[in-house]
Parts: structure tokens; C-alpha cells; sequence
């Protein structure tokens, strides 16, 4: 008994340690810095050339869009300091829940010397009014 | 009627409480009379919430918008069917169906124990319900009440949000509920061996129905939200790996190994600490999937409007963690087995290998939704970890997943001969190198994909070599021809033989799965009248612009002619609908679905003129995705049918 179960300890710590491995190097591949605009407009340097996850308001009124090119750009407020902006761009199929007013989250580059976010991905999330308290899990 | 739903939940509160101290107190002073009647009250709670849920689908179907709840959730012009469905739009709604199911599922409990109430467990499995139920009742009631009124009606309903408004997102939420809701019974039973050092494999016996059943309902759960993604929400995926996906994908990693661990217990009367540990574990995680969902404590495409129930949520689920590891922790030196494994090469051992891959899978799956918690508590940094994670940690240890339902079959109970191996595996190995070769040559050259194929060609052939033999075999004894002796061969052993169909489903997903993700082709264009884009091997052709009205709707919907290598294929559809409620218009999904791929359609964008914007993909082999989990769930279904089975002896 005794050698089964220390053998059977030992299979198991090893698909653990397999297992963490894999994990850490998922993370330091693929994590993204989470932050809010006050704190990459604030930071020197910190955050050039690196993908950063953001998370901010569309200042009313600030959208352009180009249907034909799917270029999109506007500016971008902080969720707590609407005083703090950035302008951000965009290429691609907006999502029907983007416009004026809403909380987006992007993630892509900030362009320090131009003041701008240069977005892979957009997610919009649904306005107040239609809050879908979505009771799925 | 808001009255009466409002005094309907009370009058359920007040008779789950009593319930509970009636059971409390029959069990101190061993009084079957209390206990009786505590039974009894839990049917009249049932009542309660049965009449409570009328009450509210009523307030629904009368658009009684002086209810805030319906006022939110509802319009007029909405069709009769989401009227009703709107019942649990919301989360208010959400709790109430939640306290129905629990009641419904608990008088069930009730009734099947009729002649039990002398066993020591029963009592207390009555508890964990009645508590649990309490819990649920106490929200309803005294936070967060779907019967509350606003100081004024407004003339209409905000309306259902139109992404709601999809059959599949209708039935998603409420299967996940019953999945949820499901392993709160076998959680019951579980405490109620703890509590009672009953500690045999009998409470594994009685619940292994609800167990496999609360399993089904999870899956049609997931699959269902899995394929609303994919047609309602146009970016051409069905699974994001979303703090909100995740978490009802984590408790059903783990169920799905308590499941097979369960099997073991019962065959070897191994591991019982694992066991207590599984369905503790699953249940906790069903908590937490409602406390993330909830609390909005992660950031999430989404919004469920953070509500301050999470810290309710919190609480409970915390308590019941600690309360039952507790539990376990008391009962371990009774819980210990007297047996161990006896070999490596045994099917105990690959079962063992396959709880470790799921609690694995379901760990790094926890840890990355978690991740931004983690990374902020311990580095100050908010750090978020999304697809690409998930996909780079989960690919792997998926594959391994998919080696041990291959062999698993191949290897004997307690320990297999080396020539017995070797005869096993010789076949299924052989149709393997041959398919792989056959990918190679048909151009299969990516790693992964290679690999995923294979290794689902191997579980095939060993499901299938299984089925072979034993209609052989059944044909030898019973001299039944070949087309009864399949059926009736996995009807007389169903448990057996469902779990194989589960386990076939589950490689057809894989399937689906690899081809859909790894295989895909993308295009996207701006098309004028008459103008043609190509992707892959299709064609599409701009034909004109429809406009029509529709319920509570208006659809543009652009004609597109399809053809794939020349030859036609009859016209799609892209629209976009505008709901007279909603201040923005909803792209819809318009696919053309063959078993080979699916033609996958939207239109993002058009302008004045009618110029439209196309986003265009061919997902491979897309369609077994949802074929594969038909087939799973029917295996699952197949194997807790009632009635006289040969079970588990192979």
C-alpha cells in the first residue's frame, strides 16, 4: 500500500507542477496590464509599446465613423474623472452596443506623444437604460 | 396580484423557517411527530412558491408595469412568449425561479423518502434543503423583492433587450438554474452521511440520478449559451472564455469528474474523502458562479448591473465551503479507505488520471478568471489574462483529456495483463496511424490540430471496437440478429453503454471544435449593388436591399446570392433589425450550415445608398460542435433512465 500511494502522490504532483507550468507561462505570455486612462495618461513611459486592457466612457458626440473603411475614432473619458480624455482608434466591425455615453473596454496601445489609443480589440458594454441584468451564469 | 405574489413569498419564508426549527427539534429530541411535520411544511412552502411564480408570470402577461420588476423587464408590444420568458430576465426573477426549482426538486426529495423518515440521513437531508431554501426565501423576501411597486405605473414597459429576445436565451438561463439547483440534492445527502457518520456509499447510490441529471441540465446550459453566442451575437464565436462563461464551465469540470469518480466508490469502495470532497467542491462552485455573476466583482462583456447581492452570495457560499470541509475533516479517519488501488494498469487508475486532468482544467480555468483578484492582492498590479490564456493552458491538458477516454475502456478493473493490453490497444492504434497518415496527406499540418484529430480517430475506434463486441457477444447468447442485439445491448446495460455514448459525443465536439477554431476563414467587404466578394471557396453576390416591418421590429435585410466553386447555393439574408424600444439597432447572424462547414454572415455596416458593409467566415465543420453535444447529453439521458440495468459490471 504504502509504495502505491506514495507513487500515486508522486504522478499526481507531477501533472500539479505540469500544470503551474503552464499556467505561468500562460500568464507571462498573454496577461495585459489592467488600468484606467488617469493612470496611463499619468505614467511616464510605463506603459509605451506594451498591451494594456483599458476600460473608459465615450465622451458624447465624439464618434466618427467611416463605414466604408470600418474606421472608427473617438474620444474616450475616464469612468470616475471625465475631465481626464484620450482619443482612441479603431478598425473593424463596431458592436451594435457602441455609441455615445457607453463604458467601453479596450485593449491595444497607448501612443503616448499623440495622446491616443490605438485599439486591437473593443467591447461595449450595454447602456444603463437597457442593463441587461442577464440572469444566466 | 402583486399582493398576493408579495404575501405568497412570505407565507413560503415563514413555512421554510418553521420547517427548519421542526426539523431541528425532531432531530434533537428523536421525535418522529416533529420531523413529520416539518416534511410537511416544505410541501406548503411549495405551494407558496408555485403561487408566487403565477403571481408573477400573471403581473407579465397583464403588463402590470406599476410592478418596477415588470416595468423593467417588459413592454407591450413584446410577444406573448418573452412576456412570459421575461419572468427571468432579471435577477429579481432569476432568485424567485431559483426558490421555485429548489421547492420543486425538495418536496420531490420528500416524496421519494416517504418511508424513510425513520433513517438517521433523512432528517437532516430535509435541513440542508429547508436552510438552503431559507436562504433563498430571506433575499426574496426581505432584499430584493420582484413584487415591489413603483410610486407611479409608467404608461409603457422598457421592453426586453432584443438579445434577449432569442429561444436559446430564453431556455439557457433557466437549464443552467436546474443544473445549479440540481446538486444542491446530492450536496444534501452528502452532509446528511457526514452528519449521521453514515458514511457507506449509499447516499452515492440515491443520488447518482440527480447527479447525472443536474450534469444534463448544466450542459444543455452551457451548449445552449454557447450556440446564442454564435447566433445572436455575430462575432462568429461561441465561446470567449468570459468570466461569465467560466464560470458555469468551472462546476462542470468538476462535476463531471465527481461523476466518474463516483463509479469508483461505487465498484471499489475507493476514494470516499474524494468523493465528499467533488460534490462539496461542485456545489461551492455553482455558488460562486452566481456570486461572480452577481457581485460584479470581474469585468465582463456582460453587465449584470452589480446588485449587492454578491456579498449575500459571499457569505452563503463561504459558509457552506468551510462548513463541509469542516465536516469532512471530522469524519476523515472513518472516511479513509480501507482499500487502495492495486495497479497502474487499471481502469481505477485511469479514472484517477481523469479527476485529476478535470480538477486540473478546472483550476487553471478559476485561476485565470480570477486572475486580475490575484495579481492586484499580491502585486498591486491589475492584471487580466483572456482567450489567449485560456486557449495556450487549456489546449494541452484538453488533448491529455481526450488520451484518457481513449484508453480508459481499453484497460481491465483492478489490474490488467500485459497481453491483454496489448491485444486492447493493437487495433485502435493501428486505425489511429492510419488516420493520422490520411490527415497528413490531406494536408492537416498544424500541431495541435493533428493531434486533436488523432487522437479523437483512437476514441472512436475504441468506442466503436466496445460496441462491436458486445453485440458479438449479445448476438452469442441471445442468437438475436445484429440489428436488435445493438439496441437491446446498450438498452439492458444502459449505464454502461450511455456513458460510451456520452464519452463519443464528447470526441464529436472536440471535432467540431478543432475544425471550427483552427480551419476558419474570414473576409470582410464593402459591396455596391450587384458587386461579389469571395471567401474560401464561396461566392457571395449583393442583390438588393430589403425593408419590412415585423412585430416589434424593423429589418433591412441585404440579398446575397451564394455560390460555392461556381455552382449555386440558394441566397442568405443579412439583416439588421431596429426594436422599437431600443435606441440601437442589432446586427443579426445569418448562416448557411452544411456538415462540411457553415457559410457564417453578418452585416456590420451600410450607408445611404444602400452600400453594404459584409463580415463573411467559413467555420469548418461547425456543425458537429452542436451534434456532438446533442449525442453527449442523449448518452447522459440514456444512462439514469429508471429501471432494471446491469449498471456498471462490464
Amino acid at each position: 500500500m504504502g509504495k502505491l500511494k506514495s507513487r500515486t502522490i508522486a504522478a499526481v504532483l507531477i501533472v500539479g507542477i505540469a500544470v503551474s507550468y503552464l499556467m505561468y507561462q500562460g500568464v507571462s505570455d498573454t496577461g495585459v496590464y489592467y488600468r484606467t486612462i488617469t493612470e496611463v495618461m499619468a505614467d511616464n513611459g510605463e506603459f509605451t509599446d506594451r498591451n494594456i486592457r483599458l476600460s473608459g466612457k465615450v465622451v458624447e458626440g465624439s464618434i466618427e465613423y467611416n463605414q466604408r473603411d470600418l474606421a472608427l475614432s473617438f474620444t474616450l473619458c475616464d469612468l470616475e474623472d471625465e475631465t481626464k480624455t484620450m482619443a482612441a482608434i479603431y478598425n473593424g466591425v463596431v458592436p451594435d452596443a457602441f455609441k455615445d455615453g457607453v463604458e467601453v473596454i479596450l485593449e491595444g496601445f497607448y501612443i503616448r506623444d499623440k495622446n491616443t489609443f490605438s485599439a486591437v480589440t473593443l467591447l461595449a458594454k450595454c447602456p444603463s437604460k437597457y442593463v441587461s441584468e442577464d440572469s444566466s451564469t | 396580484m402583486a399582493a398576493f405574489g408579495s404575501l405568497s413569498q412570505i407565507l413560503a419564508f415563514s413555512f421554510s423557517i418553521l420547517a427548519t426549527i421542526l426539523i431541528l427539534v425532531g432531530v434533537h429530541r428523536n421525535d418522529l411527530r416533529f420531523i413529520q411535520g416539518g416534511r410537511r411544511a416544505l410541501f406548503s412552502l411549495a405551494f407558496f412558491t408555485t403561487s408566487a411564480s403565477v403571481a408573477l408570470a400573471y403581473l407579465f402577461v397583464t403588463n402590470d408595469f406599476r410592478v418596477g420588476y415588470v416595468a423593467s423587464y417588459s413592454d407591450r408590444a413584446l410577444p406573448i412568449f418573452y412576456k412570459i420568458t421575461a419572468f427571468w430576465a432579471g435577477q429579481k426573477g432569476s432568485l424567485l425561479l431559483w426558490a421555485w426549482v429548489l421547492s420543486i426538486f425538495t418536496i420531490i426529495v420528500a416524496y421519494n423518502t416517504r418511508d424513510e423518515l425513520e433513517n438517521r440521513t433523512t432528517p437532516y437531508i430535509y435541513l440542508v434543503l429547508s436552510g438552503t431554501l431559507t436562504f433563498f426565501l430571506y433575499l426574496l423576501v426581505v432584499v430584493t423583492s420582484p413584487f415591489s411597486l413603483l410610486p407611479m405605473a409608467p404608461p409603457d414597459g422598457q421592453g426586453l433587450n432584443p438579445m434577449l429576445q432569442n429561444p436559446g436565451m430564453i431556455f439557457h438561463p433557466p437549464t443552467l438554474f436546474l443544473g445549479y439547483i440540481g446538486f444542491t440534492i446530492p450536496f444534501a445527502y452528502a452532509i446528511a452521511a457526514l452528519l449521521t457518520g453514515e458514511l457507506d456509499e449509499s447516499w452515492l447510490k440515491k443520488t447518482r440520478r440527480w447527479n447525472v441529471l443536474s450534469w444534463v441540465f448544466l450542459s444543455i446550459g452551457i451548449i445552449l449559451g454557447g450556440q446564442w453566442a454564435y447566433v445572436e451575437l455575430g462575432w462568429g464565436g461561441y465561446w470567449a472564455w468570459d468570466p461569465v462563461e467560466n464560470a458555469s464551465f468551472i462546476p462542470w469540470l468538476v462535476a463531471t469528474a465527481f461523476i466518474h469518480s463516483a463509479i469508483i466508490q461505487e465498484r471499489r469502495n475507493i476514494m470516499k474523502v474524494w468523493n465528499m470532497f467533488l460534490i462539496v467542491l461542485t456545489y461551492t462552485l455553482c455558488l460562486f458562479g452566481t456570486y461572480i455573476v452577481r457581485s460584479g466583482i470581474l469585468q465582463s462583456v456582460h453587465d449584470f448591473g452589480a446588485t449587492g447581492l454578491g456579498g449575500y452570495f459571499l457569505l452563503f457560499m463561504v459558509t457552506v465551503f468551510l462548513g463541509s470541509i469542516y465536516l469532512i475533516a471530522e469524519s476523515y479517519e472513518e472516511l479513509r479507505s480501507e482499500q487502495d488501488l492495486e495497479s497502474y494498469l487499471s481502469r481505477e487508475a485511469t479514472f484517477l488520471l481523469n479527476n485529476v486532468i478535470f480538477l486540473a482544467l478546472a483550476f487553471s480555468t478559476l485561476f485565470g478568471t480570477v486572475f486580475p483578484l490575484i495579481s492586484e492582492a499580491f502585486t498591486g498590479n491589475k492584471i487580466t489574462v483572456s482567450q489567449p490564456y485560456f486557449n495556450q493552458v487549456n489546449t494541452p491538458i484538453f488533448l491529455l483529456l481526450l488520451f484518457v477516454t481513449g484508453i480508459c475502456p481499453l484497460i481491465g478493473w483492478r489490474k490488467a495483463s500485459t497481453d491483454n493490453l496489448k491485444k486492447n490497444f493493437l487495433l485502435p492504434t493501428l486505425t489511429t496511424l492510419a488516420g493520422a497518415t490520411l490527415l497528413l496527406i490531406f494536408g492537416v499540418r498544424k500541431v495541435y490540430p493533428l493531434i486533436s484529430f488523432s487522437l479523437s480517430i483512437f476514441v472512436i475506434a475504441t468506442i466503436a471496437i466496445e460496441f462491436w463486441r458486445g453485440t458479438r457477444a449479445r448476438k452469442r447468447i441471445t442468437g438475436e440478429p445484429t440489428y436488435l442485439a445493438f439496441p437491446n445491448l446498450i438498452w439492458k446495460m444502459r449505464r454502461r453503454y450511455g456513458g460510451f455514448i456520452a464519452h463519443l459525443g464528447v470526441v464529436i465536439i472536440f471535432i467540431g471544435i478543432t475544425g471550427s477554431s483552427a480551419f476558419k476563414v474570414e473576409e470582410q467587404a464593402t459591396l455596391a449593388r450587384g458587386q461579389s466578394m469571395e471567401v474560401g471557396a464561396y461566392t457571395l453576390r449583393y442583390d438588393e436591399m430589403k425593408r419590412y416591418k415585423l412585430y416589434n421590429r424593423d429589418i433591412y435585410a441585404a440579398q446575397l446570392a451564394v455560390f460555392k466553386n461556381g455552382s449555386p447555393r440558394g441566397t442568405i439574408s443579412a439583416e439588421k433589425r431596429f426594436y422599437s424600444k431600443a435606441d440601437q439597432a442589432t446586427t443579426e447572424v445569418s448562416i448557411l450550415s452544411t456538415p462540411l462547414e457553415d457559410l457564417y454572415v453578418t452585416m456590420p455596416a451600410y450607408s445611404k445608398n444602400y452600400d453594404v458593409t459584409l463580415k463573411v467566415s467559413v467555420n469548418p465543420l461547425m456543425m458537429w460542435l452542436w451534434i456532438g453535444g446533442f449525442i453527449m447529453l442523449a448518452g447522459g439521458v440514456i444512462s439514469i433512465v429508471p429501471g432494471r440495468s446491469r449498471g456498471v459490471t462490464s
